[in-house]
């Protein structure tokens, strides 16, 4: 069975009918969807709506829970004052534009998803805003897929899609302690841990693509041979990008979907856990 | 180079934080003594300790201090963490704990403990209570090797002191590697990344305390009061 994974829609709804029109040409039924529904895109109702009415399966995004519980994340999220100033006039809009309705549905969101030993989040199983890049320390990121307790983990967050594999793993240790009473040098144990195979599938963005180029990306998880294809949907940019700036929202918004990259509001260190 | 007295745990026993300052002082070439939390808790009253840690006697060595878990447990039922309280505690021990802990430490010592760091950065080693992820993160010598250098990679330190568990140890990493395939829209690569050589020392609790020299990475685990030709478990 096939099953589709989409992340990062971003109130961006051609980009969203695109994609969903893709999933459907190929006969897909089963999707689920990694969050941030809204933030920076010019439609987070008409997202928002789309994605309720098809029914799809959804974790709760950064922008998501943001909207809900007050903008307050930390200064990680943002390289400059500039680029946090307009990504704080974007949630303003946003907050201001939600009816009370959607904004119940992005409040009833879960954290995580599970379907048998896949895990489904945003950024990662320890937060909302942490990125998984796709050149992390590979300990770290295996780290994080085997603490949670899954063997494949999908995510978003960081709007680029790739699929990593981890594998032929060990940690040899060496491990000295003392007994409870004082009795001479510690005697030295090693030990050694083999670590499982694991896979990070991060599912890239529907509505704010940063890999380069503008198409829309997701992926399909192929589940008879454990294969995973990355998509890339073309849609109407220039509808979105109109739509952004009739908005009032800040026009860099539409120059970078435009571009399909770009700088101002990633952060680069993929170990940091936002401490909120 | 200055040589490192780390301890933990007091928990408002001040004759255990005195026998330590006597240990040190007469044996240990120790300059620098670092506190990593928990000098509080909720069995004795704390005011003495904590007074004497803030007002240190002619001779002690200057302790600089850290928060640990009592101490966030106190914390937030003050009032210091925002909306949380000491809920950790509560469910853990009862409501009774709380009513002692409260009890033990006077208000006054409140904007001090409030000031407190939750960790330090010296050299290449990281000197915290628990780990970067958490105050109550219980890091011992049987912790998966994955977290633990999960931990140490979270703060990019070569070493990390930790308390919480109240064990002393030392674990170091001592090779392995693992193999990342990495396939995107630019195409696919492959990566081979060996375990750095880094360790996470466990630094005891109470009269358990640990002497470390960053020179020479010597380290000594220590009972306080007792005979000197028994103490030193050390190894470089």
């Amino acid at each position: 069975m096939a099953h589709a994974v989409i992340s990062c829609l971003h109130a961006n709804l051609a980009a969203l009918e695109a994609v969903l029109a893709d999933i459907d040409q190929q006969g897909i039924d089963t999707i689920t969807c990694l969050g941030d529904l809204v933030g920076y895109g010019p439609q987070p109702n008409e997202v928002v709506n789309l994605v309720r009415e098809r029914q799809i399966p959804t974790c709760q995004g950064c922008w998501d829970e943001d909207i809900i519980e007050g903008l307050n994340a930390c200064d990680c999220s943002y390289p400059s004052q500039l680029a946090e100033r307009r990504g704080q006039l974007a949630h303003q809009w946003t907050a201001d534009q939600l009816s009370e309705e959607n904004r119940a549905f992005l409040a009833s969101l879960p954290m995580s998803l599970w379907r048998d030993r896949q895990l489904f989040v945003h950024g990662s199983p320890n937060s909302q805003h942490e990125y998984l890049l796709p050149d992390m320390d590979a300990f770290a990121a295996l780290e994080r897929v085997e603490s949670a307790g899954a063997e494949t983990l999908f995510c978003g967050h960081t709007h680029r899609p790739y699929v990593r594999e981890l594998r032929d793993g060990s940690i040899r240790v060496r491990v000295r302690q003392t007994p409870g009473e004082p009795a001479g040098v510690a005697e030295a144990e090693d030990r050694e841990l083999r670590l499982p195979l694991r896979r990070i599938i991060n599912a890239g963005s529907v509505g704010e693509p940063r890999h380069g180029n503008t198409h829309a990306t997701y992926v399909i998880h192929h589940e008879d041979t454990n294969a995973v294809e990355i998509r890339e949907v073309p849609y109407d940019v220039e509808r979105t990008c109109r739509a952004i700036v009739d908005a009032g929202l800040p026009p860099i918004f539409a120059w970078r979907l435009r571009h399909g990259f770009e700088y101002a509001e990633r952060a680069d260190d993929a170990s940091h856990v936002c401490e909120r | 180079m200055a040589r490192w007295a780390l301890i933990s745990g007091l928990r408002g026993d001040l004759e255990a934080y005195e026998a330590i300052q006597t240990d040190l002082r007469h044996t240990r070439r120790v300059d620098t003594l670092f506190v990593l939390g928990d000098v509080i808790g909720p069995e004795r009253e704390c005011n003495a300790l904590l007074e004497r840690l803030q007002q240190p006697r002619r001779g002690d060595l200057q302790p600089h201090c850290l928060y640990g878990w009592w101490e966030e447990q106190l914390l937030a039922e003050r009032g210091y963490r925002g909306g949380r309280r000491a809920d950790a505690l509560r469910l853990s021990q009862g409501e009774a704990a709380v009513d002692a802990l409260l009890q033990a430490v006077d208000p006054a010592h409140m904007n001090w403990l409030a000031a407190l760091q939750f960790g330090f950065i010296e050299l290449d080693c990281a000197l915290l209570h628990g780990s970067s992820a958490a105050v109550d993160d219980s890091l011992g010598p049987d912790s998966s090797p994955l977290l633990l250098l999960d931990r140490l990679t979270r703060m990019d330190v070569n070493r990390l002191f930790t308390a919480r568990s109240g064990q002393q140890f030392r674990l170091e990493l001592s090779g392995g590697g693992i193999e990342s395939q990495v396939r995107d829209l630019e195409g696919q690569r492959q990566h081979q990344q060996s375990v750095p050589q880094r360790q996470v020392i466990g630094i005891g609790a109470g009269v358990h305390y640990t002497i470390y020299d960053p020179g020479s990475d010597r380290l000594d685990f220590f009972i306080a009061g007792t005979k000197p030709k028994q103490r030193a478990r050390g190894f470089a």
